[in-house]
């Protein structure tokens, strides 16, 4: 698998040198000409990201993105999606020679996907929080009030990395206890042999899910020892690509802080609370031009796919499996990170 | 007490208690493996059938909770994906019928009365044709359903019927100019063959999937699946192409000369007199070929195909289902085991028609 995935990453970088780049609304053109979105989906299953209902429909927050960007332009995503099915190997690949408009698949933005790969990035749509988990009978409320007792961990990866760090500078102590993959070092943890393990919050809610025989006996702690921006991904080059990618981002985030949602969207609509809900719905002309969309965009991205609280509850919190807290997901005035842009 | 020698029953019987059973040591380690296959047998069937769950009446995971053996519920839930991918549910009737199809012309290409050329190869077209008609649709007034919509079993048929019948023709092509009388056809069909059979099926495979758009004109690109269909024939011809090429070379040459002295033609030559029985000495190595292939589709999961294995890995990948991979790999291997299984089968009785190995 790690040769294919550096065959697969050699033929992008090669290519990408070679291949032209998207010019400005190149990419939007072309969407509307063809007359679907073409999004990423998964050769499988990714757990809350990217899964198969038992009628063969896709669902899961990536493909909720997919799918606002699709209500954006097209007004709905009946029939103007294609999501299509694709391996983490192909992804980079398939953006660049074109088969792909936008690769939202729970990938991270690094420097050389940045820089040596060509490709852009939107504003992080989710930001991947490491954090601790630890077994509900030890009744902590943080990391601090299981100082001194012991965290598995894959040695060597940055995971331990960053629960050393964050050790150090909040004045607690772990001993760790290493595995050489991380399998073992979650099934030690879950056997009890640990008090703490790290990872990806969502991986731990998946674990504890999926992997547990009640759920309620693992704990996800507070703390956040770092976090990965997650992002869509877009070919290097059409600037007018990515304000369509980050303002539809946005859009979820402001409709979450202004409390529309997909259930009450007809009605903010019919009677705008506020000349700033007037302006986003696209009541007051205008908002649609900018983007080269038509002006009650947003409307069709809430009316289709909901708030970002809509989503996260609806394939990770508790509408779902996972009963995952936003956190640090959550608006910047309960204490998240996530914020909107200003539309003026 | 006298055995009835004329009945081979109790012969075989007799013969099988004394060799089991005739020393006491013999006694001992037949009575341990014959102890330990039925306790593996019993924990095996106790898994796998008397706790099982077999049902989910609101098509939810409740019904396996606490339960100690296969939660086969999953597959009663989520089979459909299995086997028809991504396909639209409300036109999921047309990928079992294509499937039907396909199954009804492998069956009636065992049937001896369709042993010619004309008859197999038109078999095949037209089988093929209804099995594609009914997939793609945008015909006699069924809905267009674009391939990256096909998924599950009816796609892992597909890639691999399609690359079948294309690799085939090719393979037969590749082994005669193999052979050619013109070195500068011979040689360059040599390197051809060799480049291809150096080079592991996953590149070639991503390379017609996703390396060709950047190189190649758009009108010369065709659909990803048809790209990749091709990249599949090709590798499989190059390795059959070589199964042939012995099969000829397995001949006396005498053959070859009696039909020349005769004044037959090349292709004379070659269609009735060569070919034939090249291709039933090439039989086995075939066969085998086959059977390896139908395996090899699996890697299309690589390059983002929904196949049987990927379309298994969503199956179990949701949170409601994801603690019953094992139960979703068990049917999956045995979706695997029941067309390989057959393929070799069907295989053994085309060599006993055919009498391989017999001169």
């Amino acid at each position: 698998m790690k040769a294919i995935g550096t065959i697969a990453l050699g033929a992008t970088v090669l290519l990408s040198a070679t291949a032209a780049q998207a010019g400005f609304g190149d990419t939007l053109k072309t969407v509307k000409e063809r007359g679907a979105l073409s999004c990423s989906g998964h050769n499988g299953t990714y757990l809350g990201m990217a899964e198969v209902d038992d009628k063969g429909n896709w669902k899961g927050f990536d493909i909720d993105m997919c799918r606002a960007v699709a209500s954006a332009i097209f007004g709905t995503p009946e029939g103007h999606l294609k999501i299509q099915s694709t391996s983490w190997e192909q992804r980079w690949p398939s953006l660049q020679s074109g088969e792909l408009d936008l690769v939202i698949k729970s990938s991270g933005w690094t420097m050389s996907r940045d820089t040596d790969t060509a490709l852009q990035f939107s504003r992080p749509y989710i930001m991947a929080a490491i954090s601790y988990a630890t077994h509900a009978e030890n009744n902590a409320q943080s990391i601090k009030d299981i100082d001194g007792g012991t965290l598995c961990v894959q040695s060597g990866t940055t995971l331990e990395r960053y629960a050393t760090d964050h050790a150090a500078s909040n004045g607690y102590e772990l001993e760790v206890v290493p595995f050489d993959s991380t399998e073992a070092a979650k099934a030690a943890f879950l056997s009890g042999r640990c008090d703490a393990y790290v990872e990806w919050d969502l991986q731990i809610a998946v674990m504890r899910a999926t992997e547990v025989e009640n759920p309620e006996s693992i704990a996800i702690l507070p703390d956040v020892l770092s976090a990965e921006p997650v992002a869509i991904v877009m070919r290097q080059g059409d600037d007018q690509w990515i304000d369509v990618a980050n303002w539809v981002g946005s859009i979820l985030i402001q409709a979450d802080e202004a409390g529309v949602t997909s259930a009450n969207v007809d009605e903010m609509k019919a009677n705008p609370p506020t000349p700033a809900i007037a302006t986003m719905l696209g009541v007051t002309p205008g908002v649609g031009k900018r983007l080269d969309l038509s002006d009650d965009w947003a409307y069709n991205v809430i009316k289709n796919v909901g708030n970002y609280n809509e989503i996260w509850e609806r394939n990770l919190g508790e509408g779902s499996a996972y009963k995952l807290a936003r956190g640090v997901n959550g608006l910047i005035r309960n204490g998240g990170i996530m914020y909107s842009l200003t539309m003026d | 007490m006298s055995v009835d020698t004329l009945s081979p029953l109790p012969g075989r019987k007799q013969s099988l208690l004394s060799r089991l059973f005739s020393r006491p040591l013999d006694v001992v380690i037949s009575v341990t493996v014959l102890l330990f296959a039925a306790s593996v047998l019993w924990q095996l069937s106790k898994w796998a059938i008397i706790d099982a769950v077999w049902t989910s009446p609101d098509a939810t995971s409740e019904v396996c909770r606490g339960v100690s053996g296969a939660c086969w519920a999953v597959i009663d839930v989520r089979w459909r994906l299995i086997v028809f991918g991504l396909f639209p549910y409300e036109e999921q009737w047309r990928s079992s019928l294509a499937c039907i199809v396909m199954v009804i012309v492998a069956i009636l290409s065992c049937v001896p009365m369709f042993w010619t050329a004309i008859r197999l190869s038109a078999l095949w077209i037209v089988g093929f044709s209804i099995f594609y008609a009914l997939m793609a649709g945008g015909v006699l007034g069924l809905t267009p359903i674009a391939p990256d919509k096909w998924g599950g079993l009816t796609l892992t048929v597909f890639i691999y019927a399609a690359g079948m019948l294309i690799g085939m023709p090719m393979a037969i092509a590749l082994a005669l100019m193999r052979r050619a009388t013109l070195p500068v056809i011979a040689r360059t069909t040599g390197i051809i063959i060799d480049s291809v059979r150096s080079l592991p099926l996953i590149t070639i495979l991503f390379t017609a999937a996703l390396v060709l758009p950047f190189v190649l004109p758009e009108w010369l690109l065709g659909d990803k699946i048809w790209r990749v269909i091709l990249g599949f024939a090709l590798f499989f011809a190059a390795y059959e192409a070589e199964n042939i090429r012995s099969g000829i070379q397995a001949l006396p040459s005498g053959q070859e000369e009696a039909a020349r002295a005769l004044g037959l033609t090349y292709w004379q030559r070659t269609s009735r007199i060569i070919l034939p029985q090249a291709l039933r000495n090439a039989l086995p190595p075939t066969i085998n070929q086959f059977v390896i292939s139908f395996k090899e589709t699996s890697l299309i999961v690589i390059i983002g195909f929904f196949d049987v294995m990927a379309s298994g890995k969503a199956a179990y990948g949701s949170g409601e289902w994801s603690f019953a991979w094992v139960e979703v790999y068990v049917f999956v291997a045995l979706i695997y085991f029941i067309f390989v299984f057959s393929l070799s089968r069907y295989g053994a009785y085309l060599e006993r028609r055919l009498r391989v190995g017999q001169h």
